[in-house]
């Protein structure tokens, strides 16, 4: 197929110096730089692109502007490019779509010819009888249906995101918008203008006005935009989602930008409307725009002999344009009978362009062995959507159709702008905008370039007074409505005359669902599926509405509207997956764990050691550090523990009302233990309160509840207005645990003004200083059940102190430990962990908690709840237990306890104890099943009933002799 | 004695930083191209500043009180004021200050403040341990607006965000204190942030700065930076 270009000026937008190499369909082609892949395949003749989803209909490019799903193609490692809009690159390698065997001689084209099999709804009536068939027919489908290929091979690419902001954000460098943009700009307003394509100027760059009094229009608002410092162009931009509080989104290459605007002004121009007439879906059947975009932006001749369909002017300017590019034009089938007198039907009838007044295409059919028009049948209107059988045959090569522009509203809609239809008018039209849009241009409905400067100048200077406050902004001036043009719908009686080419609805199939009773227009569209393809009804919703207000004799705006929902455009998932943010904490010491070989895991934000060495040893390792913790010296990081300073006259009476435990008889240098509940009465928390001083508590909190929990306690300050002040000083305080039978031995070998000894520090003591020249806050608690010191210090000097501790602990041996030790040692104690042995209803009785709960005190958060909870009586305990048969298998955290068929509780926390060499955990039970001694059931894995037995805990060291030596 | 170390210490090591002593703590000084570094500066430079003196005060007394020990403090809550001593006074709200040291440390009166702690804390004024809680990151050039664009969504071209201006927000998805200045022409950025997640942020910065051609700095460049505009 020789090459079919124009000669310049034609083909603005190539570089004709720069040709460009790609495949299609394993077929070598060669276009220029600035081609799009459909305008150097069509160059080439190519214009079947795809394969219809259903039908598997050869397809081709309708409008040139990324409006239809006909011209979706696949890369290498992309599907569903829109190939009228993609520029070519060297090398590149493209395949149709929805096919099997390629566009050209697609093997599932065969159900073209089942189309009666096929009927409307039909994915609501088939596949699902007899029983299990929809397995088989799944794999049917997705082999034979589908948008393009996924490769799960495909190296990921660099996807970013950027906030923007500006004054006013104009959708639309067409002509309205540039002028809005100019208006905003000489108002030294910070203007955003944002055009889809490589340049501004919409459709002067490619209409026939561009030649006539649009020329002197465009190059007078480029001049005016060039002096405006303060106006920012964003071209090949896409716009995809308008929403609350004017937030834009817009994707440009790799990029997702979030733009903040005060107003916003949408020019964002027509959407070209198909005919509906049998097989109006041929390649080569394309709008009067795209012809002309062909021809001005890449220089190609679309066709050899043209049939131009028309309902206005436009079709004689696409005439007159084809025409003097050496395109015949065999007629202008115009669908009025008295066409208006434009100035491009006089230029035609004076050029000799022959013109068929009030007939219609009524068919059209493909050149023999070519997936392409070949001609049309031109047939007399005899009545709405009705026109003579009979007419003239005409060969052609391209079918140009030109039809109203349906407003591009969709960016608008997502924001709350309605859209009204008259009477008799298939055409929706813009009735109101949400508060600081504004809207210019065709999308608002105006019909001239005159008309559109004036309204964009209009809605610039709107958008301009509503950003500096004015309270008098003139919204949206309505264009009058002159053409009640009657939609071109022209049913055959063999059929295939689409509604919907993404989805191959035709006219019948939209009778049919109306006649089963979906006339509601959003049940008829997901009955029938018009409107539910890649195109989301762009160029079928005003044909559908035409169709079911002629067919249920009701006027267009009875019919209404679909809902429009963005993007409004196609959005790549890397736009909406890339570079995103996950905070990450990592502790003083993280660098050193990880040195030492630690396997590092989540706790919540933070990065926690789970346990030192490898994978393989897991079990091992765990149990070696509780073993040197049990009878050496351990130490763990637990920088992660929420820390709050609560200091001034009221901290003891803040920490009164909102923990359970009393704190007004706390003497300075003494801990606490601090627990929390909601005011419904559940566990949230619980900690150490230290007492530095009469008016100044530290108070630590859990790793997993301290972020949710300072905003708790300044929630509770808010509203009690207590004399304190309550800061959050996690980050700012390190802390280590150095437990074991020779903790005090180690620490004792480091310099400093602490007396570790029973009697100086004993258990539960608060004591500050100095350790190795540190300033530190020691704090005698054993969590783990052995002596232990709780360090805490300065974030910047927690990594030196730990490391001197290692250093001074070599001779004890001493061993760092990770949380699964810890889990295993504090369990071995019997001690509870909020959130793994408490849920969302925990209430302190049921985990033996009651002793922490104060009964002097005349309120705390939560008192009236678990008084209220225990007049009820417990429904359930959190009891300690062991498997007294060492043969069974460890039950898992969450295995249920059952009796009989009935489940009285579940397991909570569970471990194999190295020391007592038996499996012990915690679980909750039926009251009537904590009696200690007694045995229960767990269901454990795979169903095995294991008995467990029920031990009051501690486990170890019951006396609690070894944590208080 | 046990050093002071700052979060983000080892990859300064590990992309061959040199330190200088300021304040008695080590301080990246440069990356082994002084002059290379201040031409980053201008364009797109990240210094890590979180050895530089800082602390907090917070209370109903802390205004008054700070004004009594001669810090300029700011009229209005996010903003920030020059001190006469080269160092920063950023307030957070009505009760709450931050104050900075300024490039050499030199001033003290961080230091002297803090070991005011029970004097203030009698009038209602609460020590905030800044230092160790708080990263202190300097985004610098004329490029930062751009890439700070890519993690924050707070407008921060100078029109809308002078130099004084600060912003308590999320950069990064991370809670942080963003402060404008300018060292003459050149737009500078404090980001502070919990320093627990110093080393994510200093990362993600790194990573947004790529495109621009970002580096990291030492306070050399910063320096050098605050010395054409003495």
């Amino acid at each position: 197929m020789p090459v079919d270009r124009l000669p310049p000026p034609d083909g603005f937008r190539i570089d004709r110096s720069r040709p460009v190499g790609f495949e299609f369909e394993g077929r070598h082609y060669q276009g220029y730089a600035g081609d799009t892949i459909a305008s150097a395949l069509v160059a080439h003749g190519v214009w079947a692109l795809s394969r219809s989803f259903k039908l598997h209909r050869a397809r081709g490019p309708f409008s040139f502007a990324g409006g239809e799903a006909s011209t979706l193609v696949q890369l290498m490692s992309e599907p569903n490019v829109q190939a009228d809009v993609r520029e070519i690159q060297p090398g590149m390698r493209i395949g149709g779509q929805n096919t099997i065997g390629g566009v050209a001689s697609d093997l599932a084209a065969i159900l073209g010819r089942l189309e009666r099999f096929l009927p409307v709804g039909f994915y609501y009536k088939a596949f699902y009888k007899p029983r299990g068939i929809w397995n088989w027919w799944e794999k049917f489908i997705r082999r034979t249906a589908g948008l393009g290929r996924v490769d799960s091979t495909w190296t990921p690419e660099y996807f970013d995101k950027v906030y923007a902001h500006c004054d006013v954000a104009v959708i639309g460098g067409g002509v309205a918008g540039m002028a809005a943009a100019v208006a905003c700009g000489e108002r030294n307003l910070d203007v955003l203008l944002i055009e889809r394509e490589p340049g501004l100027g919409g459709w002067l760059t490619y209409g026939r006005l561009l030649e006539r009094d649009g020329g002197s229009v465009l190059s007078d608002l480029r001049d005016r935009l060039d002096e405006l410092p303060s106006v920012r162009v964003m071209t090949n931009a896409t716009c995809t989602g308008l929403f609350t509080d004017n937030w834009v989104s817009v994707t440009r290459g790799n990029c997702l930008y979030k733009i903040r605007a005060k107003s916003v002004v949408a020019c964002t121009g027509g959407i070209s409307q198909p005919a509906v007439f049998r097989n109006n879906d041929l390649p080569a059947v394309v709008s009067a725009g795209g012809v002309q975009r062909l021809i001005r932006h890449y220089g190609v001749r679309p066709g050899r002999r043209a049939v131009v369909l028309t309902a206005g002017d436009e079709g004689y300017a696409a005439a007159l344009d084809l025409t003097e590019r050496g395109t015949e034009v065999a007629a202008v089938v115009d669908l009025r009978s008295e066409p208006t007198a434009g100035e491009f039907a006089r230029d035609s009838r004076a050029a000799g362009i022959r013109v068929l007044s009030g007939h219609t295409v009524r068919e059209a059919w493909p050149q023999s062995g070519q997936w392409r028009v070949g001609g049309a049948l031109a047939t007399r209107v005899v009545g709405p959507n009705s026109c003579a059988a009979e007419g003239e045959a005409i060969d052609c090569d391209l079918l140009c159709v030109s039809i109203e522009d349906a407003p591009a509203g969709g960016l608008l809609a997502h924001n709350g702008a309605t859209f009204g239809a008259s009477a008799n008018r298939a055409l929706p039209h813009l009735v109101s905008l949400a508060p600081h849009v504004f809207a210019a241009g065709t999308v608002a409905g105006t019909r001239s370039v005159q008309q559109a400067v004036t309204s964009g100048q209009d809605a610039g200077e709107s958008a301009g007074a509503d950003v500096a406050g004015s309270l008098t902004v003139v919204k949206h001036r309505p264009t009058p409505i002159t053409n009640e043009l009657v939609w071109p719908v022209f049913p055959h009686p063999h059929g295939r005359e689409f509604v919907d080419l993404d989805e191959d609805v035709t006219i019948r199939e939209i009778h049919d669902a109306l006649a089963e009773g979906f006339q509601d227009i959003e049940l008829l569209k997901r009955y029938s599926t018009v409107g539910m393809g890649p195109s989301q009804g762009r160029q079928s919703a005003v044909a559908t509405a035409a169709i079911v207000a002629a067919a249920t004799n009701t006027s267009f705006a009875a019919v209404g509207a679909t809902t429009s929902r963005p993007p409004v455009h196609a959005v790549r998932f890397g736009l909406l997956a890339g570079r995103s943010f996950q905070p990450v904490r990592h502790t003083p010491i993280q660098g050193w764990h990880v040195d030492a070989g630690a396997q590092m895991m989540n706790a919540g934000l933070w990065m926690r050691p789970a346990y030192y060495g490898s994978p393989d040893e897991r079990a091992d390792a765990i149990a070696r550090e509780v073993l040197a913790v049990r009878h050496g010296v351990g130490l763990i990081d637990v920088s992660t523990l929420g820390a709050f300073e609560v200091r001034g006259p009221d901290a003891v009476e803040f920490l009164e009302r909102a923990y359970t435990s009393a704190f007004r008889r706390q003497p300075v240098g003494r801990t606490r233990y601090a627990l929390l509940t909601d005011e419904s009465g559940v566990i949230v928390d619980d900690g150490v309160a230290a007492r530095l001083g009469p008016d100044h508590f530290y108070v630590t909190a859990s790793t997993s509840g301290a972020e949710t929990l300072y905003p708790m306690l300044l929630w509770y300050q808010a509203q009690w207005q207590l004399d304190v002040d309550i800061a959050d000083v996690t980050s700012a305080f390190g802390a280590i645990n150095i437990a074991g039978p020779a903790a005090r031995e180690v620490i004792e070998k480091l310099p400093g003004n602490i007396e570790f000894s029973g009697e100086a520090c004993p258990y539960l003591a608060l004591r500050t200083g100095q350790l190795a020249g540190v300033d530190v806050r020691v704090l005698r608690i054993g969590f783990v059940g052995e002596l232990g010191y709780e360090i805490h210090m300065p974030w910047s000097q927690c990594r030196g102190l730990w490391e001197a501790l290692v250093e001074v602990g070599k001779a004890r041996g001493v061993r760092p430990f990770g949380i699964e030790a810890q889990r295993v040692l504090r369990l071995e104690k019997g001690h509870l962990i909020v959130t793994q042995d408490t849920d969302g209803l925990t209430h302190p009785h049921e985990v033996n908690l009651g002793w922490a709960l104060s009964r002097r005190k005349p309120f705390f958060v939560g008192k009236r709840s678990i008084e209220a909870m225990m007049e009820v009586g417990l429904k359930r305990r959190l009891v300690g237990y062991q498997v007294p048969d060492r043969s069974e298998p460890l039950p898992e955290e969450g295995c249920l306890v059952v009796r009989g068929d009935e489940i009285t509780g579940r397991v909570t926390s569970t471990a194999w104890s190295p020391v007592l060499d038996r499996a012990i955990g915690m679980a909750y039970v039926a009251p009537d099943q904590a009696v200690s001694g007694d045995q229960f059931t767990i269901k454990g894995d795979g169903g095995r009933l294991i008995v467990a037995q029920v031990v009051r805990p501690p486990f170890y060291d019951p006396k609690n002799a070894r944590q208080e030596m | 004695m046990i050093d002071r170390r700052g979060p983000v210490d080892h990859a300064h090591r590990e992309a061959g930083a040199t330190f200088i002593k300021v304040s008695g703590r080590d301080i990246v000084d440069g990356f082994g191209d002084p002059d290379g570094e201040i031409a980053i500066a201008h364009r797109l430079g990240l210094a890590d500043l979180s050895h530089l003196p800082r602390v907090g005060f917070r209370g109903p007394g802390t205004r008054q009180w700070l004004v009594l020990q001669g810090i300029q403090v700011p009229h209005d809550p996010n903003r920030a004021d020059l001190q006469p001593d080269g160092g920063l006074a950023i307030s957070r709200s009505w009760t709450e200050l931050l104050l900075l040291a300024d490039l050499y440390g030199a001033s003290g009166a961080c230091a002297r403040l803090e070991s005011m702690r029970d004097e203030a804390q009698d009038v209602g004024a609460f020590v905030l341990p800044r230092y160790d809680g708080m990263f202190w990151f300097a985004l610098n050039g004329e490029r930062s607006i751009a890439c700070l664009a890519k993690l924050c969504g707070v407008d921060m071209r100078e029109v809308a965000f002078p130099p004084g201006s600060v912003a308590q927000t999320s950069v990064a998805r991370l809670a942080a204190v963003v402060v404008r200045l300018n060292i003459g022409v050149t737009p500078v950025f404090y980001v502070l942030g919990d320093s627990a997640s110093a080393e994510y942020l200093w990362g993600s910065l790194i990573d947004a700065m790529r495109e621009f051609d970002g580096r990291p700095v030492g306070l050399g460049a910063m320096r050098a930076l605050a010395g054409e505009f003495e």
